[in-house]
């Protein structure tokens, strides 16, 4: 499996790996943090996804 | 061969590559312990299966 290194210029190999991953990163993180389960920085109250789901069965029933 | 000495693509030698190598096997294995750390504790706080 070292031989790879003979093949790949490790110089560019590690930019290339740390771009891909802090873009991954960067992309995770955000999405998760567009939703409202697991935006952690939100305040709100943690919504099970069956709750999440039924939730706007009370309101629209009170009137 | 070419690749015994200085004739690699990378222009590496093997013993560089096999130093290489284990410096970034390392690396790997304890970014994904670390990476393993914080799904477990993820999970804890919202599971989301």
């Amino acid at each position: 499996m070292w031989r790879i290194w003979l093949l790949f210029d490790p110089r560019r190999a590690l930019i290339a790996l740390f771009t891909f991953l802090f873009v991954l990163a960067l992309l995770i993180h955000f999405i998760l943090l567009s939703t409202d389960r697991f935006n952690w920085l939100g305040g709100h109250a943690a919504p099970s996804a069956a709750a999440q789901h039924m939730s706007t069965l009370p309101d629209t029933a009170k009137p | 061969m070419a690749d015994q000495g200085r004739g690699s693509l990378s222009g590496l030698t093997e013993s560089e590559a096999k130093e290489f190598h284990g410096i970034f096997v390392t690396s790997f294995i304890i970014f994904t312990v670390i990476a393993i750390i914080a799904h477990f504790l993820v999970w804890q706080w919202r599971p989301w299966l």
